[in-house]
């Protein structure tokens, strides 16, 4: 299961209201211990899908780099990507799915006129053919 | 030897280890060696032809190697090579 402390939820409810109409993405830093996850920082990292974004969102490698380095540094881990979907629900979408690695929890996040819905999270497989849904809370 | 940093949900597969120094002198040598060296790592990197999986881009220092020589690109002791992944999606 992952467990996305107080503060670290805060900032990722407000990086997705703050990004509707368009998707937001950010990485999800903390620990992996006796089964749970839980992520004690979000850093909000920059959607750099080309074209519209309010259906789409892809992040920099690079980016992806640099949020590894900051958690190493900080005796932290990445243990997770998130992401908005404005105006409907928190599943695991085929363009999700394919674009997807299955090292990481994807936390989605639903907003529905600007105000956070509901959340999911989800763990991809190897092959990017499914993904399981994984117990949060928050 | 260069070091390749393992992400950290890929630290089962090496015996907790978060950057293992593997001989090779390119990076394909070097991720080869890994791979032997931990198994299950492999499935996890390269899909059943033997090809980096579509979702892993690998970082030589603070280079995409897509850009240097790919897998022939030189590997010299002290470099440190990374597995990003590549990730995006949508709600469509
Ligand atoms: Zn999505």
């Amino acid at each position: 299961m992952i467990r996305i402390e107080g503060a670290a939820w805060a900032s990722m409810v407000a990086h997705a209201e703050g990004a509707y109409p368009n998707e937001c993405c950010g990485a999800m830093l903390g620990s992996n211990g006796d089964g749970v996850k839980l992520v004690r920082e979000a850093l909000p990292l920059e959607n750099a899908f080309a074209g519209e974004q309010a259906a789409r969102y892809e992040l920099r490698p690079e980016d992806l780099l640099a949020a590894d380095r900051a958690a190493r540094e900080r005796r932290m881990e990445l243990i997770g990507i998130y992401h908005s979907h404005p105006d409907c629900d928190a599943y695991f979408s085929q363009t999700d799915l394919k674009n997807s690695c299955p090292w990481y929890s994807f936390v989605v996040l639903s907003i529905r006129n600007g105000k956070f819905h509901h959340a999911n999270s989800w763990l991809p497989n190897v092959e990017q053919t499914a993904a399981e849904k994984e117990e949060l809370s928050y | 030897m260069p070091k390749v940093l393992i992400p950290t949900p890929l630290r089962q597969f090496t015996g907790k280890q978060d950057a293992v120094a593997v001989p090779g002198a390119t990076v394909g040598e070097a991720l080869n060696a890994l791979t032997a060296q931990f198994p299950e790592l492999r499935k996890q990197i390269f899909n059943d032809e033997g090809k980096v999986r579509s979702f892993v881009n690998v970082y030589l220092n603070d280079e995409d190697v897509r850009y240097l020589g790919k897998d022939a690109t030189a590997a010299k002791d002290d470099d440190t090579i990374s597995l990003v992944p590549s990730i995006a999606g949508g709600r469509r």
